[in-house]
């Protein structure tokens, strides 16, 4: 039996299809990552065609397909929409049934969820601003002209760091392009930055109260640098999917196991 | 034939179109003449809401008449004291809520931005001050604040004194942090010393026979209230668009007519109707039901909220602020009957005191749920949301802190409200 989960966010799409032959239980056998662009429902459609076909499987065969994320209730072929709260700690759970907090950083928004015996019992979400999201990052790797990828890297070899006071991010953009104005070493604020996406979502996580294990999830989690400084931060080890990006859509495909 | 969408938009239409207080009197005068609002049921979406329609509109008409003199009110107030001394009440913050329902919070806000007025001040009172600047509202000749909750009304009520050359007919009623004999004797004194000095200043007596009256009004009204309140603890279908935040006005500026009274009773009518229906069908679609406690205020322009958690099988079946928390007043101790309602209000004093109420009402009503909408900018209610959120929490009740602005579209994402209330359904519904 297939089912899938497809996760439009902001900035990308991810679509999972899943070949369960029980409830509950599951193989990935095909996941694509796209950009959503301007178009949420061409995107997920899109999505949907290009995962079917590295599954080699037809859309027919697919028993039910839930959306999530931002863009779940304008894709007209889903058999339902569910949150991205209940989507990822279901992914999060399937991936490590122990885990107790999940940490989701995303393009656009930032979550901690709160789990008991598997269920998500609690959530805290950013507040309708980019800071401590990957579009904060984004906008700050453009600033400083460097990739993202290399921020990880950066972060692990670099000892100091500048500290970056701006919380918004257009704030935040202009206090970096006055720091290479004045010669600051781009590597000392990479650091800066990366901990101060750090210490906001540390402030969440203790609003909801930390409870171990932790996961970590969304497109963020794929930047080593932002794990690090949270792990030192929270004082906890955090466990991430070999794939965070699709997380989401994984625990959309297991939770379409009970619609079919 | 129009309905109440259209009269709606006609009078946001029209509204827009031209500010001023000539205009708007006479836009009431006609709305308010119409006999057939009172007489066809069909206007309005049910009994409750056509009389809360009628009701509010003949409030404001009596604002706007020039006919009795007329004092603003802060929220907290007891409302009788202004019935009884015969001066005409206007609730700026109600009427911020209601230019949020016409789509006019948009110009009243932007008045107050250019007056210089803080982004952190709550928003009605920033739409309030914005419409004062912008002579929407009446001229009133008296205003009348209290320290109870709320800690922008003194200043703003003040602002709106010093705007109308009234600043010696500006009331502030200090309500005590503690509840004992001195701090009820105390607020009496206050009350009966305002009472005294707006009478003299309308050249009349102080009518004690006429507090005696509206006590006594107050009373019948609270009785009815009481009634309505304990049929809802076991309805669960309501009249289309039925909505208890709607009723603020009554609930708290209409404490002490006959309006109030009637009001009430046609809502006991009519919910008793309801009720009986809802026995009759035995609805069993709607036994997993989960029912929400509604906490602080909603945001009054147009909103998908209560579609969204009826749609998640979850109905708001209380809200905290219809919630009578006083005991019944003496019609023979006017001043300290109104101070001990003041007084006995769940949001003096410390957290505790909300969260006792609280607790009552999630027992009272079968609370799965509590949703806790965090208006920005409004600091005697968002502050206690922690210990809110913990305390239910040993009651195994969810809370779900909705943080945005129940005035301002601009200051909430509708998006993220989604995702935040769908969430919270999915963990109700899972549990």
């Amino acid at each position: 039996m297939y089912t899938c989960g497809i996760d439009i966010g902001s900035v990308s799409t991810e679509v999972v299809i899943l070949d369960g032959a029980n409830k509950g239980n599951g193989k990935i056998i095909s996941y694509v990552i796209t950009s959503t662009g301007s178009s949420s429902k061409n995107a997920a459609k899109k999505s949907f065609e290009a995962a079917c076909n590295k599954a080699n499987i037809s859309k027919d065969e697919i028993k039910a397909i839930i959306a999530t994320g931002y863009g779940r209730i304008n894709i007209p072929f889903a058999d339902k929409n569910i949150t991205e709260i209940s989507c990822h700690a279901k992914g999060a759970v399937s991936l490590f049934p122990d885990i107790k907090t999940v940490i989701d950083i995303g393009g656009q928004d930032s979550k901690v969820i709160k789990l008991d015996y598997g269920n998500p019992i609690d959530f805290l979400m950013n507040d309708k601003c980019a800071a401590g999201t990957g579009r904060f990052l984004e906008v700050m790797a453009r600033a400083l002209e460097i990739n993202l990828e290399h921020f990880a890297d950066i972060f692990l070899n670099t000892s100091e760091k500048v500290d970056i006071t701006s919380t918004c991010t257009v704030f935040a953009e202009s206090e970096i392009v006055s720091l290479i104005g004045q010669g600051v070493d781009k590597n000392k604020i990479i650091k800066g930055l990366i901990y101060s996406i750090a210490a906001r979502i540390t402030s969440m996580v203790e609003r909801i109260g930390l409870q171990e294990p932790v996961c970590m999830t969304g497109g963020v989690a794929k930047n080593l640098g932002v794990v690090k400084a949270l792990e030192e931060k929270l004082d906890t080890k955090i466990n991430i999917p070999d794939e965070p990006q699709i997380t989401g859509a994984l625990g959309a495909a297991y939770l379409a196991q009970k619609i079919s | 034939m129009f309905n109440t969408m259209n009269l709606k938009e006609q009078v946001k239409i029209r509204l827009q179109k031209n500010l001023n207080q000539k205009y708007i009197r006479r836009l009431l005068n006609i709305i308010t003449s119409r006999p057939f609002l009172l007489i066809t049921g069909n206007t309005f979406s049910s009994t409750s809401d056509k009389y809360l329609n009628i009701f509010s509109l003949k409030n404001l008409k009596n604002a706007y008449s020039n006919h009795y003199p007329v004092a603003y009110g802060s929220i907290f107030l007891p409302y009788e004291l202004f019935y009884s001394l015969e001066i005409a009440p206007f609730l700026p913050e109600v009427m911020a809520g209601y230019s949020a329902v016409l789509g006019l919070a948009d110009k009243t806000l932007k008045k107050s931005s250019s007056n210089w007025y803080s982004q952190d001040l709550c928003t009605f009172h920033r739409s309030a001050s914005g419409a004062v600047e912008l002579d929407i509202f009446p001229k009133p000749e008296f205003i009348i604040c209290c320290s109870l909750a709320c800690d922008a009304a003194q200043k703003s009520f003040y602002i709106y004194a010093k705007n109308f050359g009234i600043e010696k007919n500006f009331y502030l009623v200090d309500v005590p942090y503690s509840y004992t004999t001195k701090s009820e004797s105390y607020l009496s004194q206050q009350l009966k010393d305002i009472s005294i000095d707006i009478s003299k200043k309308l050249g009349k007596k102080l009518d004690l026979n006429k507090f005696k009256e509206v006590i006594k009004l107050s009373n019948e009204f609270r009785k009815w209230a009481l009634k309505v309140n304990n049929l809802r603890k076991t309805l669960i279908n309501y009249p289309i668009n039925y909505n208890g935040l709607n009723f603020i006005l009554p609930f708290h500026g209409l404490a002490g007519t006959k309006e109030a009274v009637i009001l009430y009773q046609k809502m006991y009518d009519e919910l008793s109707y309801y009720l009986k229906k809802q026995g009759q069908e035995n609805s069993n679609n709607k036994n997993n039901q989960k029912r929400l406690l509604w906490l602080h205020l909603k945001p009054y322009y147009r909103n998908e909220i209560f579609q969204i958690l009826e749609q998640g099988n979850c109905k708001v079946v209380f809200e905290e602020f219809n919630y009578i928390y006083w005991p019944e007043l003496d019609p023979d101790r006017p001043f300290y009957s109104l101070a001990k309602k003041m007084i006995s209000h769940y949001l003096r004093g410390e957290i505790e005191n909300r969260m006792s109420a609280i607790l009552n009402m999630t027992g009272d009503y079968k609370i799965d749920g509590a949703i806790l909408f965090s208006h920005w900018g409004c600091r005697q209610s968002n502050g206690g949301a922690r210990i809110i959120k913990d305390s239910l929490k040993q009651y195994n009740i969810p809370t779900l802190v909705l943080d945005g602005d129940c005035v301002d579209q601009n200051n909430s994402s509708e998006g993220q409200l989604k995702t935040r209330i769908q969430g919270f359904i999915e963990i109700l519904n899972s549990n």
